[in-house]
């Protein structure tokens, strides 16, 4: 920002005053991504610290046999705590913290479409981790191990709050997760620069839209088995108990439903961080990057299909388990070409090797590895062997810390002089590394013949001379030798702040926008927004800074004194609107605070605090629903609006009908998942009776329906009307919508509290009302928000040139109106027609 | 530098797999046909895959210390289409079929099938925290963390659990399979030569998993029969 | 032959009708089990293994052409357009295809040689 003539100047003065956080406390009503995504990779990094911590006690615990400085309550508490920690406080969260912070930087975006969702994600995550950090400190840890499986995680065998902190905390944590796939798919899909089609999208982009929607459909299994499990335990309703009509295999089901693709979603952004940073210093094109755009699909689809393969000991026909183990064994093609794909750019391009290149390399070497005891695991008969020993506790961690741990450094190193403007030190780095590297193969790599000599994992202690005794040592020695080179690092990380050289522009002459950047980059990052020609923006166009810096693309400023950013074809990436953004809002805290009040409060099992606080967030989130579109807080009309493009409140296919689908898609899992469950139940768990009598009346249930295939019809109409210019009537037809929609919830909430169910006693009546629950919110939701809608266009929020709000609503209805209809025809049709 | 720094805990790691096989414990000295079939799947895979590490580390090594002659795109091209389809394709595709060829049919030969000539021995083995109960159906006799079997022959353990998951477990004569609430599972062994052989817990099962163990011990046919003699007269 | 232009949404179809079918041939497999298991000693030779097959190659056929016709389409681009970025779609979605027919058939294989129950 050197020479510019002082109107320039003031333009930049007003977009750094409209983006910049509140001074003081006010910081922490900051949505802005940059700021939020490094709270989120902060937190992680904390967790991080945790979590190794607690496995360096498990490690001294383990060196010598029959040791006793851990009982085995404890031991049960740590292996606990350390899986899940890493796994939920820790890997997923701070990846999701990188896509939120970078992705807007590398497509020439502003900020992400729903910066509040963002920040309340992350208020979610923090106060969740809190809650179930405190566990330990109360020694009151959960303690059935990080999958946490039936019976033994059940009331009956954990009778303490152990593992309600660990199904009502990840659940509340696993609201930041969906909060984060939603909002990463739409931005990547919706925001991208003018001109940037998807075969010019950043490869980095690739993995983290399937990382994205991976989460989409990949968390709500386990927020649906951790919902039983949690009912099952503080209300008695038999889902997982066999006595009841349950089984505990369902839960395992619905575990590594979530639990395998949870491994990709840890794995592919890490493989992004690769494919970014391998052509930057091959100082090359990546090769392949189509072959690579094919594997990443490859690999977010085949990893649902494996998930059998955590159950080969369960007892499943061979035939069931053989299509696990091959489709098991067919993602490593997605993941063979990825590494032949980098291989054959670092062969045809000229190999700087920097410090991220080393973390890179060991990332090679580790993963690889751990692929390859990936594929032997996924062979039936070995796994029968090796199963549930310390062979899998090795093989883990080189899959989980080769194909995560070592990118993420690499990134760190990478991406370190945008966050601070300094280069870290190559040779305090080294040391960091090779400590690392040394410790952790040390570590695990004999812990391979451990396992295979029969040691099983979670065991506490064991006997000496069974041949465990000095590979166990030194697998303790190399995890202080590990723990030598975090800290090594982290005091490299800590002195660069200080002492490390400033950087250059663009240090490692990388090809991605995000280098066009100041350093450390401004909440707005761009001051104009340029316009996309090539994969390589900064090869191609080094003027690309300077211009960017100086006005000279579109958008520049805050003109309208208010955040903006361009929105484009999800496709091609023509520019369609103009997405005016929200600002600093204290909503987030205080609906994520509300939700932590539930938590805490479902955890000492005091309901009515658990109460108030759903009234209040509810009542958060409302409001927080209230301050958009023309809202004076928002983009309220006026007369000098831009019109080529528009702003998209005045549009009817906006970002917020994107984030309304992608939401269905995992409300949908969800649902789709209790049907697997009822089908699952009925058709396996040895204890299942159907009722003699029928639970719901079929007329009931017809009256309740038509009222919402009514209601639903009025307000497609309407909404399509609005959308073709015609507003007349609308606010009555949006409130005959609500009304019947209320009429639907109340004739479905009379059948349900007549209906002579008995949730406590039989597994059928326990699922049957979770339908019903789930049915009946969803009926008050969507009459709630149209009702809402019908003020708001008494308030002039909706209108003809404001047609945006009821289009948002319209897949909510169809939705409503399907799961009513299908929950109609799977639970009382079919066992109906199947047993008459 | 760095290769040998790599090779060194690699080789080492070799040495001592293949000298260090034996224990009450490992699945590397098997005593029974499904523990030897599973312990020659894992010599098979590790000498392949050891091969296929080192050639991708290698491969890797070479290309990034390469200066490569000329930028010329054909070439880079045909480079692209080498490696990928070759090494991303091919390698993994070949070796999954190779691996599966003979999966396949191991995982087929240790399931419960119905046998040829003769019955297999009928064992109820049920899981408790934290304890295993035995029981003979034929005979009545009734154990605690001991079965006894005859060498040679095949014996089925039907395996039941009295409250959590749990896992049943003979590293040297077979794979692991779990006992679950609710269900019947049924697991084969068969021990090659009389001895005694070890057996845990393999399911996290609370906190006295760690000392879930049995022993298996296998007896000549007639040493069986003496037993299961001795066993029902000492009952009553 | 006149082409349309390839729906981005071929991008994940393939797939998709992958996911379905897998969980078909598993849930099938699974509800034929617990319903009416067929006699062990049949071997591989069971109705319930014919069905599966049959549900296989039907499966398998249609994704073929599914990538077969977005190859014709990719083709089609090239001589219109001869730009090598509109191809994109049209490649990727045939290989996707052809991917998903791929894995269709290796999981199938176990079929022709397991007794389905136990
Ligand atoms: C930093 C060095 C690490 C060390 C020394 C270490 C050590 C251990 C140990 C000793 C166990 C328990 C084995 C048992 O008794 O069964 C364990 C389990 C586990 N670790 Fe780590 N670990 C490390 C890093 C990580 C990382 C980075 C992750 C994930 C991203 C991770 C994920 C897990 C998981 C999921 C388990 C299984 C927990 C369970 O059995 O419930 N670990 N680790
Ligand atoms: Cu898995
Ligand atoms: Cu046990």
């Amino acid at each position: 920002m050197t020479d510019r003539d002082p109107d320039f100047s003031d333009r930049v003065t007003r977009l750094e005053r409209v983006w910049a956080n509140l001074p003081g406390l006010g910081t922490l009503a900051a949505v802005n991504h940059t700021t939020v995504g490094l709270r989120f990779m902060v937190t992680g990094a904390a967790f991080f610290l945790v979590g190794g911590l607690l496995a360096m006690l498990m490690r001294t615990q383990l060196a010598l046999p029959e040791q006793d400085i851990i009982s085995p309550e404890i031991y049960g508490q740590l292996f606990t705590m350390h899986g899940t920690v890493m796994m939920f406080l820790f890997a997923i969260p701070i990846l999701e913290g990188l896509g939120l912070y970078m992705i807007p930087k590398l497509i020439g975006a502003r900020d992400l479409v729903f910066p509040r969702i963002s920040a309340f994600g992350y208020y979610c995550y923090l106060f969740g981790g809190l809650i179930i950090l405190s566990s330990l400190f109360l020694g009151i840890a959960p303690d059935a191990g990080w999958f946490m499986y039936t019976p033994l995680s059940g009331e009956e065998f954990s009778p303490g709050p152990g593992s309600d902190f660990w199904l009502l905390g990840i659940t509340f944590v696993e609201i930041s997760a969906m909060a984060a796939g939603i909002e990463l798919t739409v931005s990547i899909l919706r925001e991208r620069a003018n001109g940037m089609s998807l075969s010019r999208m950043p490869l980095f982009c690739w993995y983290i839209l399937a990382m994205a929607l991976m989460i989409v459909f990949g968390f709500p299994p386990l927020i649906l088995a951790s919902v039983l499990l949690e009912v099952e335990r503080a209300a008695g309703l038999p889902f997982f108990d066999v006595a009841g009509g349950g089984d505990p295999v369902l839960w395992q089901h619905l575990f590594w439903l979530f639990g395998h693709p949870e491994v990709y979603i840890i794995f592919l952004p890490a493989a992004g961080i690769v494919s970014t940073l391998i052509p930057v210093f091959a100082q090359r094109p990546i090769v392949g990057y189509r072959w690579i755009v094919l594997s990443i699909i490859l690999t977010g689809f085949i990893s649902f299909g494996l998930w059998v393969h955590h159950m080969f000991t369960v007892g499943i026909p061979l035939l069931a388990q053989a299509f696990f183990s091959v489709a098991s064994m067919l993602v490593a093609v997605p993941t063979g070409i990825q590494i032949f794909a980098w291989l054959a750019t670092l062969w045809t391009g000229r190999v700087i090797f920097s410090l991220p290149m080393l973390w890179i390399f060991g990332f090679l070497v580790v993963f690889v590895g751990g692929g390859l005891t990936g594929v032997m695991l996924a062979l039936v008969p070995f796994n029968w062997q090796v199963h549930d020993t310390h062979f899998v506790v090795a093989h883990l961690h080189y899959v989980l810390v080769g194909g995560m741990l070592f990118p993420l450094m690499a990134g760190l190193y990478y991406w370190l002089p945008l966050l601070t403007g300094r280069m870290p030190s190559e040779s305090l780095g080294r040391l960091g590394f090779w400590l690392f590297f040394i410790g952790f193969n040390a570590t695990f790599l004999l812990m391979h013949l451990t396992g295979l000599r029969g040691m099983p994992r979670r065991v506490y202690s064991y006997e000496a001379g069974l041949g465990w005794d000095w590979l166990n040592l030194l697998s303790s020695v190399g995890g202080f030798i590990l723990a030598a080179g975090v800290a090594v690092i982290i005091i490299d990380v800590i002195l660069h702040l200080r002492y490390g050289r400033r950087a250059p522009r663009n240090p490692w002459r990388a090809d991605t926008l995000e280098w066009a950047l100041d350093k450390p980059p401004p909440t707005y990052n761009f001051v104009s927004l340029p316009t996309f020609r090539t994969r390589h923006p900064l090869w191609e166009h080094p003027e690309l800074p300077e211009s960017i810096a100086s006005g000279q693309h579109a958008l520049a400023g805050a003109e309208h004194d208010r955040r903006e950013t361009y929105g484009s074809d999800a496709v091609t990436g023509k520019v369609r609107e103009v997405f005016h953004l929200p600002s600093n809002s204290w909503l987030p805290l205080l609906a994520a605070l509300s939700l932590a009040v539930v938590c805490v409060a479902l955890l000492v099992r005091t309901y009515d605090v658990a109460l108030v606080g759903v009234v209040a967030a509810a009542v958060f989130l409302l409001r927080w629903g209230w301050v958009n579109g023309a809202h004076p807080g928002m983009a309220p009309l006026s007369n000098d609006e831009p019109t080529d493009p528009p702003l998209h409140s005045r549009t009817t296919d906006g970002p917020g009908l994107w984030g309304m689908v992608v939401t269905l898609m995992a409300n949908g899992t969800l649902y789709l998942c209790l049907i697997f469950g009822w089908v699952y139940l009925w058709t396996v768990a040895p204890e299942w009776v159907f009722p003699e009598d029928p639970r719901l009346p079929l007329s009931g249930m017809l009256v309740s329906g038509g009222l919402l295939v009514i209601a639903a019809l009025l307000q497609h109409r309407a909404a399509k009307r609005l959308a073709a210019g015609n507003a007349a009537g609308l606010q009555a037809r949006l409130w005959q919508a609500a009304g019947l929609g209320a009429a639907h919830f109340a004739v479905l909430l009379w059948l349900t509290l007549e209906a002579p169910l008995e949730p406590t006693g039989n597994s059928h009546d326990a699922v049957l009302l979770m339908l019903l629950i789930y049915l009946l919110f969803h009926g008050a939701l969507a009459a709630l928000l149209t009702a809402m809608q019908a003020l708001r266009v008494a308030r002039g929020y909706i209108g003809v040139r404001l047609p945006y709000e009821p289009v948002v609503l319209r897949p909510l209805w169809i939705y409503t109106t399907g799961i009513f209809w299908l929950g109609v025809v799977i639970f009382i049709l079919l066992p109906a027609g199947w047993a008459p | 530098m760095m290769f040998r720094r790599l090779a060194a805990p690699m080789l080492l790691g070799t040495l001592l797999g293949l000298a260090g096989c034996s224990g009450p414990l490992s699945t590397l000295d098997p005593a029974g046909p499904s523990a030897a079939t599973a312990a020659l799947l894992w010599w098979g895979m590790f000498a392949a895959f050891s091969l296929v590490w080192l050639a991708v580390v290698g491969l890797w090594l070479y290309a990034m210390f390469r200066q490569p002659a000329s930028d010329d795109p054909a070439r880079a091209r045909r480079i692209e289409k080498r490696w990928i389809i070759g090494g991303g394709v091919a390698l993994p595709v070949v070796s999954i079929t190779v691996l599966l060829a003979y999966g396949i049919p191991a995982g087929h030969s240790m399931l419960p099938l119905p046998l040829d000539k003769g019955e297999s021995l009928e064992i109820h083995v049920t899981a408790h925290q934290w304890y295993w109960e035995v029981m003979y159906p034929e005979s009545g006799i009734a154990l605690d963390d001991e079965l006894h079997i005859p060498a040679g022959k095949p014996v089925d353990v039907h395996l039941r659990s009295a409250d959590v998951i749990h896992s049943f477990w003979v590293p040297r004569l077979g794979g692991k399979l779990d006992a679950v609430p609710g269900r019947t599972n049924v697991q084969r062994l068969q021990a090659d030569e009389p001895g005694s052989y070890r057996g845990q817990c393999a399911e996290y099962c609370g906190v006295g998993h760690a000392h879930m163990k049995f022993t298996v011990t296998a007896h000549t046919p007639e040493d069986f029969e003496a037993w299961k003699r001795q066993e029902t007269q000492g009952d009553d | 032959m006149r082409h349309r232009a390839v729906h981005p949404a071929h991008l994940v179809l393939g797939l998709v009708v992958w996911a379905v079918w897998f969980v078909a041939m598993y849930g099938g497999l699974s509800v034929a089990c617990a319903v009416a298991p067929p006699p062990v000693a049949d071997g591989a030779l069971t109705w319930v293994n014919g069905l599966l097959l049959l549900l296989t190659a039907f499966t398998a056929a249609a994704l073929l052409y599914a990538a077969w016709r977005c190859w014709l389409a990719a083709r089609a681009e090239d001589d219109v357009s001869g730009d090598a970025r509109s191809r994109f779609i049209p490649v990727v979605s045939a290989t996707v295809h052809l991917s998903a027919a791929m894995a269709v058939l290796a999981i199938g294989v176990p079929t022709i040689v397991l007794p389905p129950c136990p």
